[in-house]
């Protein structure tokens, strides 16, 4: 049920019984009127009787100063008379106007009037005589008998008048009962249909209300379980989720965010995060800024600094990779922060490893060339020792001794170039990338002879740079020999090392670019060739070459590009190593790759 | 030097110095030396010149030790090669198709055992098969 269905209902059980009474009032009212109209009636009679009562009264004290006068025939004594004379006239009218509705009455006054006018023009005659014979029994006789007939018709018109009134009573009483009891059974009527109404209504009320409760105990459940669903959804995931309110305090923790912070979410809620999200900067150990003031600041999703390490409760510490982003309402507001992360440790331990099996893997590689070279000259040795040892020809034996000490010599440049591939400082120093590609030709010289590949060098500027010499000469080792790989018997590589001046975000630096005559590499290749495990060689390679040397570049503050060549010259692959002059540890340059 | 008698042997590698000092060791014990510094002209010795045996080297500029070994086998497979080689794993189906191998440093003393055992069985395997 809806609030509005609910809101009609009530209305209806409101506005309809107040209707009702309001009826139930106007009709009650209205027979009151019918009664009070009765008893206006009988009000009535009782001024005509009262009035004509007055009258007779007016009547009897104008024959009083009449038989006054006749009795004493002092002229005085007449003063009633006169007085009640002009006051019979208007009672009279008095009379006539309340008797107007009644034509019966009408005629009863009617004869009172003729009646006393009889006795007046009587009485005239008695005043006209001489005062001395208006008392005679004769005429006294005929005055009263005048004076009866007048109070006789006075005496009809009131028992008329009485009788008139007693009828209304009747009438009023009749009228009365008949409106109470039409008052009582249109009450009883109106209690009876509210009663009804009402208890439809709150039936209805009643039954609504029950349906309004079953849906919202479903809604409730419904609104449970998708609760329920997103808690276990949110507990399911395999990375550590902490959500904070806008003030930062924490007020959800899954399992996984709960074992690596070391807090259970009971003790964590309502906490600041720093307090439980505790990280630091895993080289300075500097407390690391915290998520959710750069979420505030930022207003998007943030990622976090690279090398930063999570201390746990217990003080256990473990690299973290995390992003922390806003959580938003419908209408857009940010309502809290969603911190996601990820223990990184062991896939730091692996990059790590990695990284060591591809050393191992160029170690090996070189181990083999290097075998080859020394073995070679070491043939020589050993079968000059032995010419020397038969031979007792002096000229013969020097020439033989000449031979021995160029191949000594050979051996020495090999091992000299050996030992500085694995001597390395621990503090970055001056490295000379042109006479380290060099030693890094010098080392692959061998191979290129066999593959017959002409090497072009274009050197141009110091070329000095700060770096590690072992990791640089591995990076170049797996550059030269891709673009070897690539150029293929009878190519020709051209390696460009020229020093370069500072530029916009990027400081002054040397550019080693080296440029085969291969194929150049395929779109889908190149997307990948910074990926581990990524090769173009099978069984060959290890497919970590290229990003081990990204990511030794990138130590360097120096970034790699890749590309094919477009000088119209070379057909194959452009590879470019920026490394800047003075290294920036740590300094992260985003690797791009462009295929053209 | 006086002219030698014995076998002739080709000997094929790169390294300039190394074969010169490989020459005189062979020759120190009788054997006649034609040398080559790669495969297509050591090919062209072989093609031209009585050789009864060959010492190759295999990692070489252009042709290797393999290619030319096979090249040889075709045009005379009853000539004996020893191939040469500074690496340990060699491949397979050219270890196979030589006759001796020989690790490079392992002494000139070695090598001449090889030689004279490869010349050797040569022989043998003519004295025996000759008829054919």
């Amino acid at each position: 049920m809806n609030l509005r269905e609910f809101n009609r209902i009530l209305r209806q059980t409101l506005f309809l019984p107040i209707l009702l009474l309001l009826v139930l009032a106007g009709f009650i009212i209205w027979q009151i009127s019918e009664t009070s109209a009765q008893m206006r009636w009988i009000d009535h009679s009782d001024d005509v009787m009262e009035q004509t009562l007055r009258l007779e009264k007016l009547v009897i004290d104008q024959e009083t100063g009449l038989r006054g006068y006749q009795l004493t025939g002092d002229i005085v004594m007449l003063s009633p008379y006169k007085t009640a004379a002009d006051r019979i006239a208007k009672q009279f009218t008095v009379v006539h106007d309340l008797v107007l509705d009644d034509p019966a009455q009408q005629a009863h006054l009617a004869n009172v009037r003729d009646r006393y006018q009889i006795w007046l023009g009587w009485a005239q005659g008695v005043l006209s005589k001489d005062p001395a014979v208006v008392n005679g029994p004769r005429l006294n006789q005929h005055g009263k008998e005048l004076m009866d007939d007048l109070r006789a018709e006075v005496t009809a018109m009131m028992q008329a008048e009485g009788h008139l009134r007693r009828e209304r009573e009747q009438t009023a009483l009749h009228i009365e009962r008949r409106e109470l009891a039409a008052v009582l059974v249109s009450s009883l009527l109106v209690g009876v249909a509210l009663a009804i109404f009402t208890s439809s209504r709150m039936r209805r009320v009643s039954r609504t209300y029950d349906a309004a409760l079953a849906e919202l105990g479903h809604q409730a459940e419904e609104i449970y379980e998708r609760r329920q669903w997103f808690q276990t959804t949110l507990e399911s995931i395999g990375d550590a989720v902490i959500a904070c309110a806008r003030d930062g305090k924490v007020e959800f923790m899954n399992a996984i965010a709960q074992e690596l912070t070391g807090w259970p979410m009971q003790e964590a809620l309502g906490r600041p995060l720093t307090e439980v999200f505790h990280i630091i900067n895993e080289g300075t150990r500097e407390v690391a800024e915290n998520p959710v003031e750069r979420v505030l600041r930022l207003q998007t999703v943030v990622g976090l600094a690279n090398h930063t390490a999570l201390i746990s409760r217990n003080g256990k510490e473990y690299v973290i990779d995390d992003s922390a982003a806003p959580i938003r309402s419908g209408d857009g507001k940010m309502t809290g922060i969603v911190l996601v992360f990820r223990d990184v440790t062991e896939s730091r331990r692996s990059e790590a490893a990695l990284i060591a099996a591809e050393k191992l893997a160029v170690a090996g590689r070189l181990a083999a060339s290097i075998a080859h070279e020394i073995h070679n000259p070491l043939d020589s040795v050993a079968n000059v020792h032995y010419l020397l040892e038969n031979e007792t020809e002096p000229v013969k034996r020097k020439e033989y001794l000449r031979m021995a000490q160029q191949e000594l010599t050979r051996t020495m440049q090999i091992s000299r170039t050996l030992l500085s591939l694995y001597r390395e400082p621990n503090a970055p120093i001056a490295v000379d990338l042109k006479e380290l590609a060099e030693g890094v030709l010098l080392l692959l010289d061998r191979r290129i002879v066999q593959q017959g590949v002409t090497i072009e060098r274009q050197f141009s500027g110091n070329c000095v740079v700060e770096g590690f010499p072992a990791e640089l000469r591995q990076v170049f080792t797996n550059i030269f020999v891709n673009a070897l790989e690539a150029a293929g018997k009878g190519g020709s590589i051209r390696v460009r090392i020229e020093s370069v001046g500072a530029q916009e975000l990027r400081p002054s630096g040397t550019v080693v670019e080296v440029t085969d005559s291969g194929q150049g590499i395929s779109q889908q290749t190149s997307e990948n060739l910074f990926q581990p495990f990524f090769t173009t060689k099978g069984e060959d390679g290890t497919g970590l070459g290229l990003w081990v040397s990204n990511g030794i570049v990138v130590k360097h503050g120096g970034s790699i590009w890749i590309t094919n060549n477009d000088d119209g010259y070379l057909t194959g692959a452009r590879v470019r190593v920026y490394l800047p002059t003075r290294t920036m540890a740590n300094a992260a340059t985003r690797t791009t790759v462009h295929v053209r | 030097m006086e002219a030698a008698t014995g076998p002739l042997i080709l000997c094929i590698d790169d390294e300039a110095l190394g074969l010169k000092i490989r020459k005189a060791v062979l020759e120190r014990e009788g054997y006649r030396v034609l040398t080559a510094l790669d495969g297509s002209s050591g090919l062209t010795l072989f093609a031209d010149e009585p050789v009864e045996g060959v010492v190759l080297d295999y990692f070489m500029p252009g042709m290797d030790g393999g290619q030319v070994a096979i090249a040889m086998r075709k045009q005379r497979p009853e000539v004996p090669i020893l191939l040469l080689s500074a690496y340990v794993n060699l491949p397979q189906e050219i270890t196979t198709m030589v006759d001796y191998t020989l690790l490079k440093g392992e002494g000139p003393s070695e090598l001449l055992a090889k030689v004279h055992a490869m010349l050797r069985r040569k022989k043998d395997e003519s004295g025996v098969e000759g008829g054919r």
